[in-house]
């Protein structure tokens, strides 16, 4: 599928990164009109003051992403599904518009040399080289007015400016009268402001290109500079004519348009239901990602409104908004402000109900005030008063992640981290929108001399992994004392393994592989071996719905069966209809308990699929005659954890190939779910079983997923990356028939239909029944077992190229 | 008089998703049965307009645990169809990893599956492990693992379980029942054993993906052929696979056919009584060749006249839906789904009630029981030189009949039986294959064009697997398949009754059952599982009422 992307901003750069990342054969291109590549729009100051340069402020573009650029777009064919540049044609399956907005100056100032908009990186260079020697006149008081404001305030160069205001008030109206004079202050104290209330351009004189001096009401201004910041509108002037438009392009919830093949992501959109027009980056993010989610038809979501939170920050005062859709005119504003601190607290109140944040100096948790927006509870003022001052953790640095100046100090300092790049490990400050990146970096770089030399300094690596190993620990002990119903200690279950002839050092073994398989360092295998001995505080519901037994079997056949046997049938597969002794009643009591009893405790294991039509009577279980569906939901409903295992559980399988006779679908479908893990495979391969287990004792939080919810320890890595026979298929040495000399020699199996090209699992490393062979080395070939579909797509011995026609 | 309905579900220790449903008299003895499968699939619609080659991959899902045997079926009825010859060495491998599959399914069956309705797990906590292994030796000359201290490290184990309070899979038994025949002792060494075949599974699985590249699902069968003449053609994997059959052959010869006798001793007065038999209609269609001669032989027994063998005529089976969940008698049935009662039971008071997605396969009209039983009394009574020491030293050893073994236990006998003469095949068909790779017959795949293969064509394949007969049935059109057929063993074995009202084999067998304690019902499961249900692969739709197989059919 192509799809091609218009725009060479933060919208166009994440639905193209992540569009790949979901799904590396697509073909995407980006078509800018802009001769840069992407860049980073809300650092622009930084290309006034030369603090950076376009280069350093590129944003990271996916290297297989195709970029045009100097092609601006001014015409779609949509019946056709084509677009045009004045040169150029481009064809597409899906087109997004991602064209942002464009600046609206108050006049038209074409072919000026001295006025000027401020938007992109060729205005910043306009205002850098042309201000010396200037009257700066910055028009707008708006958050990017003010930034340019401060960046020009410092620089060296500049000796003058004058902010012109319609208004009385500085960055919205809203802002009480005490914050903008605390503002204003700040502004001033440089000593080159001049702030024209009330004031407005009446009049001007241009010669040879030039404003040689502007009249407003009040003032006179030569040898002026002038930079309007005066507002911005959806910039969607070459799709009107092709799309519906109001302010933006109008789209549904999934950013599409009324073209079912073109989307509009970004400030060019206008949801058409909330009357929306996004104007931070968060919001166009948001978009991107239920656009991508729709174009490729997984996991899709909605956009939805969100709290938007703005940060200023001016030498000494910082500005922090948080902001819900909520807030209207009709408000009521509480004001908590102190006159020694210069700080002031503005919270605004519609119904009683908290919906704007202004904080001047404020040290208010963010946070919290998101919490307190987004519950939409009536608020108590004496609550705010009480809580105004919570924090002493100094000025919040990172809006999005909630990273104060303090926290960053301490981690830096006790980590002995030394930049940007090391910070990844511990903290998403500075990653998230990036406004905040520079800010960080100066963090790190003043707390240098803060770090105590003498003390070890271990590896980024090392501390990472003693944190880990720390949670690891917190969870087992937790495990330890939960200990629901078990009395079985872990000596006994040494004697019973001991009575099995279980040698220690095959257990360690094991471990060892298993913790291996799970991609963990080997310092993990202490905990992997307590994590196993744990096992058996959790009971586990083995549940087989529209399926063959072959994952029960083939778990039955694991590594090593008799340490897997005693962990799982013996100890902890409480409810398992292929191996359990109880039948019919029995069964079901037993099942019934440990619903009841271990309510939040135990695991679901589903091995099926789930037929649906029929009212789901196509598979009745237990003497009640449940219907599949009916009891899997019983099952999940108290489970702490639900794992789909084999491919029927993932999306029904072989049961749901066409023409699904059954309506069969797979867990996470049936039960409306997003949270069920999924460890697809026909069969799962049972130590991606084990492991997941085990990491769910280990770790608090669930393993790493992937967009199909499957464990990347085991799913990431393609079955065609680490082939035995992946040698050949580099040097072109391919089985052309079945039994022919090549395949008598191992060659690659490309030409005879094999999948690994397309599957994404462990296959090849770790291999079936103890690592006896798999269907590569039997000289078969994958057959794509892991993927959606893969019985209408992958099960069969053609390639995939050429069955795909 | 009044009697009582007993519903059991889910039937466990099987594969998929059973339901029996019994009705007792007032002394417990069962008056009328009815089994049921609990779920429908499909897998032949989904089959339909697809490719013929894929029909192996797909068909393979319809289980789990004879997934090689479908996988397989499936393919030969696609090379009946074009008349594909297969390469001697290409037919040996798929021997190879169906007899590896026979033994793993028949131990797993006679010990994880089966031997708890017979064995008292808590009995055996008080057994002496002197006496243990003194009885263990009255069954043979070397027992498996037979030391005291290995009975008393097993105790040990058990013990650990029991005050651990958590019995894992032998919670909730039936434990302490009546029923329960064995001594201590006895039950000790049957549990020793249980555990080793834990072991033994995982090791004989390998021998399966050695030439099938993983279990369960296979993946090394095409048609025209097998793909894993690379493992073929290593000396290496060949030496694999026969030291894993020799050591599993150990554990048969000195663990599994003495236990089987054990209990086909211990059960003595069952088995004279007759508990379990069916209708004694039997059916196998042979097969697995060495030298001109076959390791089973094909043959029809009616009634239990084992004089009177008639040969498997393929024209004689048919089908019918009178009394199961499909309507209509063309090819595409339609579903007829007709609810439970109010109380939970199945609809089956009527004489047309449906009650089950399983089809009524019949042979000459007729009930049949088809599996090891039906295999051993056939070739046995076909003079089979291979298999006839091996029954004529049970029975000697155990005081039986030829007739006893249409029982429950003795259905477990039976297989037992059959494990060990497998073993012996195994070892005549390696060297076979030995001897085709030093004479260069290294081939392993028919060649064909697949373009200018006919477009229309119809095949079938009948298998003799470890549950019993397995008939796949396709017909092409168009070079797609138009539709695709299945008979498995359980659907022989497990089926509905038909207009004609005559029960199925599981029904006729739990006629006549007394049930001690209907709130336990042990009989039940004990009988049922002597036939070793796979549920998966009995529901199969598509062919229509009373129409004729061989002929017509598909
Ligand atoms: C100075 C500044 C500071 C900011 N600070 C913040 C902040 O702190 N936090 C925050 O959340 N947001 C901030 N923003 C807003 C944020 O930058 C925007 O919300 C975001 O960049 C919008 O992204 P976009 O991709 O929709 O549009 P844009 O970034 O405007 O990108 C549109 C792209 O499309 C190209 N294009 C337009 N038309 C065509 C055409 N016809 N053919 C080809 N290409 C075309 C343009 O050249 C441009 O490259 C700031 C903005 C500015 C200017
Ligand atoms: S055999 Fe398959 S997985 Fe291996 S290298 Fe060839 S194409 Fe890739
Ligand atoms: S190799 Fe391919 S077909 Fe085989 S199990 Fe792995 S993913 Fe499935």
């Amino acid at each position: 599928m192509r799809i091609i992307i218009i725009g060479g901003g933060i919208a166009a750069v994440y639905l193209a990164n992540n569009l790949k990342k979901q799904n590396a054969h697509l073909e995407i291109i980006l078509i800018s009109e802009e001769k840069y590549h992407p860049y980073d729009r809300i650092h622009l100051c930084r290309l006034v003051d030369a603090s950076s340069t376009t280069d350093g402020l590129s944003l990271h573009l996916d290297p297989t992403v195709k970029l045009e650029l100097n092609q601006k777009i001014d015409k779609i064919d949509k019946k056709n599904r084509r677009i045009f540049s004045n040169t150029r044609m481009f064809s597409y399956d899906k087109l997004i518009i991602a064209t942002g907005s464009l600046p609206v100056p108050l006049f038209n100032i074409e072919g000026i040399s001295n006025a000027t908009v401020f938007r992109s990186a060729d205005d910043s260079r306009q205002i850098k080289e042309g201000i010396r020697n200037r009257n700066i006149v910055i028009v707008g008081s708006g958050p990017i007015g003010l930034e340019l404001l401060e960046t020009l305030n410092g620089m060296r160069d500049v000796s003058n400016i004058t902010l012109l205001l319609r208004g009385n008030h500085l960055y919205t109206k809203e802002l009480s009268i005490d914050s903008i004079r605390t503002i204003e202050e700040c502004y001033k104290k440089e000593g080159k402001l001049t702030i024209s209330y009330e004031d407005e351009i009446i009049d001007k004189i241009v010669k040879n290109s030039e404003i040689i001096s502007l009249k407003t009401k009040k003032l006179q201004i030569e040898k002026p500079f002038l930079i309007f910041a005066t507002g911005i509108k959806p910039n969607i002037e070459s799709f009107r004519d092709t799309l519906a438009c109001k302010k933006g392009i109008l789209t549904n919830l999934y950013m599409q348009t009324e073209d079912e093949n073109i989307y509009a992501v970004g400030e060019c959109a206008e949801v058409e239901e909330f009357r929306f027009v996004a104007g931070h980056v968060k919001e166009c993010t948001a978009q991107a990602d239920a656009a991508i989610s729709h174009i490729l038809q997984t996991n899709i979501k909605k956009f939805e409104l969100a709290i938007s939170i703005d940060m200023l920050k001016v030498g000494e005062f910082d500005l922090v908004e948080v902001s819900s859709a909520f807030f209207t005119d009709s408000y009521e504003k509480v004001l908590i402000s102190s006159k020694k601190e210069s700080r002031i607290d503005e919270y605004f109140l519609n119904d009683n109900r908290l919906t704007r944040f202004i904080g001047v100096n404020s040290n208010v948790d963010i946070g919290y005030i998101e919490t307190l927006i987004q519950s939409e509870n009536e608020v108590d003022i004496n609550y705010l008063y009480q809580n105004r001052l919570i924090g002493e953790r100094g000025r919040l640095i990172c809006s999005c992640e909630h990273v104060y100046h303090q926290d960053l100090v301490d981690i830096v300092t006790s980590s002995g981290i030394s930049s940007f790049l090391e910070l990844a490990d511990f903290s998403e400050a500075g990653r998230v929108c990036g406004r905040c990146k520079l800010m960080v970096e100066d963090v790190i770089k003043k707390s240098q001399e803060l770090i105590d030399k003498n003390i070890p300094r271990k590896s980024t690596e090392d501390i990472k992994r003693d944190k880990e190993i720390a949670k690891v620990q917190k969870r087992i002990d937790k495990f330890n004392t939960l200990n629901p119903r078990n009395k079985l200690t872990t000596d006994n279950l040494d004697s019973a393994m001991k009575s099995l002839d279980i040698a220690k050092h095959e257990i360690n073994s094991w471990i060892s592989m298993v913790t291996a398989d799970m991609k963990l360092h080997p310092n993990f295998e202490q905990l992997v071996e307590d994590a196993v001995y744990n096992l058996n505080k959790v009971p586990i519901i083995w549940l087989e719905l529209s399926d063959c037994s072959g994952n029960s079997e083939a778990f039955i056949k694991s590594t090593n069966p008799a340490i897997e046997e005693l962990i799982f049938d013996y100890i902890s597969l409480d409810y398992h209809e292929l191996l359990m002794s109880a039948s019919g009643d029995q069964s079901e009591s037993i099942l019934e308990n440990i619903i009841k009893n271990e309510k939040g405790m135990y695991i679901l294991i589903v091995e099926g699929a789930i037929p649906l039509a029929m009212d789901g009577k196509y598979l009745r279980i237990g003497p009640k005659g449940e219907t599949g569906i009916e009891l899997l939901q019983k099952c999940a409903k108290d489970a702490a954890l639900v794992l789909a295992v084999g491919s029927c559980a993932l999306d029904g399988g072989i049961v749901a190939a066409a023409p699904n006779p059954t309506g069969a679908v797979g867990v996470s479908q049936a039960l409306n779910r997003d949270d069920i893990i999924n460890l697809p495979g026909c069969p799962t391969n049972p130590t991606n079983i084990v492991g997941t287990l085990l990491s769910y004792l280990m770790f608090e939080e669930l393993p790493a997923l992937d967009k199909l919810n499957r464990p990347l320890w085991a799913y990431e890595g393609r079955v065609h990356d680490n082939c035995e026979r992946r040698g050949h298929y580099e040097l072109g040495e391919f089985v052309h028939e079945w039994g022919d000399s090549g395949a008598k020699k191992g060659y690659c199996l490309f030409e005879m239909g094999c999948k690994g090209p397309y599957a994404n699992v462990n296959c090849s490393t770790i291999k079936f029944n103890s690592g006896t062979s798999w269907p590569v080395q039997a000289g078969h070939g994958c057959m794509g077992c892991t993927e959606v579909g893969f019985v209408d797509k992958f099960a069969n011995e053609r390639k995939y190229e050429e069955e795909k026609k | 008089m009044s009697t009582q309905k007993i519903v059991i579900d889910p039937i466990t220790r099987i594969e998929g998703h059973l339901r029996a449903e019994v009705e007792v008299d007032a002394d417990g003895v069962v008056q009328e049965a009815y089994v049921s499968g609990q779920l429908f699939r499909g897998i032949e619609i989904i089959l339909k307009n697809r490719d013929p080659r894929d029909a192996g991959l797909l068909a393979g899902r319809i289980c789990g645990v004879c997934t090689n045997s479908h996988f397989r079926a499936a393919v030969t009825s696609v090379e009946d169809a074009y008349s594909l010859e297969l390469p001697n060495s290409a037919q040996i491998i798929r021997d190879l990893m169906a007899m590896a599959l026979f033994i793993q399914d028949h131990v797993v069956h006679f010990y994880h599956l089966h031997s708890l309705d017979f064995v008292d797990i808590t009995s055996a906590l008080n057994a002496d492990p002197k006496s243990t292994s003194k009885e263990a030796h009255k069954y043979h000359k070397k027992p498996f693992r037979n030391s005291h201290s290995h009975y008393e490290s097993v105790l040990e184990k058990l013990s650990n379980f029991v005050k651990a309070g958590k019995l894992g899979p032998f919670s909730n038994g039936y434990w302490g029942h009546s029923e329960y025949k064995l001594t201590p002792e006895q039950n000790l060494v049957i549990i020793s054993h249980y555990l080793e075949a834990l072991k033994f599974q995982t090791t004989i699985s390998k021998a399966v993906a050695i030439f099938g590249g993983k279990t369960p699902h296979p993946q090394s069968i095409v048609v025209g052929g097998v793909t894993s003449v690379a493992d073929m053609l290593n000396p290496q994997r060949l030496n694999d696979y026969l030291f894993i059959i020799k050591n599993a052959k150990e554990f048969i010869d000195r663990a599994y056919l003495p236990d089987a006798k054990l209990l086909s001793i211990a059960y003595r007065d069952d088995i004279k009584s007759g508990v379990g038999r069916a209708n004694g209609n039997f059916l196998s269609v042979g097969g697995y060749a060495f030298d001109d001669k076959e390791l089973f032989c094909n043959g029809v027994v009616y009634n239990h006249d084992f004089e009177n063998i008639a040969d498997f005529e393929e024209y004689k089976i048919t089908e019918e839906i009178d009394r199961a969940w499909y309507k209509g008698d063309s090819l595409d049935n339609e579903i007829e789904y007709t609810d439970f009662n109010e109380d939970g039971s199945l609809k089956t008071a009527k004489n047309d009630d449906k009650y089950s997605w399983i089809k009524a396969p019949r042979y000459a009209g007729k009930v049949m029981e088809t599996g090891p039983l039906a295999r051993v009394i056939i070739s046995y009574k076909k003079e089979n030189i291979l298999i006839k020491s091996f029954v004529d030293e049970f029975l000697k050893d155990t005081d039986l009949e030829l007739m006893d073994l249409s029982t429950t236990v003795g259905r477990d006998a039976a297989r037992a039986i059959e494990t060990g003469y497998i073993c012996e095949y195994i070892f005549k068909l390696v060297s076979r294959l030995i001897q085709n790779i030093k004479y260069y017959d290294t081939e392993t795949w028919a060649k064909y064009d697949f373009d200018s293969l006919k477009k229309r064509a119809k095949g079938r394949a009948f298998l003799e697997v470890p549950r019993g007969t397995l008939s796949h049935f396709i017909k092409i059109q168009d070079a797609k398949i138009e539709n695709f057929s299945v008979i498995a063993p359980t659907t022989w074995n497990a089926t509905p009754r038909n207009f004609d009202g005559v029960r199925g084999a599981y029904e006729e067998a739990l006629l006549g059952l007394k049930i001690e304690d209907t709130s336990k019902p042990l009989e039940v499961l004990r009988v049922l599982h002597s036939f070793d249900p796979c549920l998966a692969c009995a529901v199969h739709i598509i062919d229509a009422k009373g129409k004729n197989l061989g002929k017509y059919k598909i």
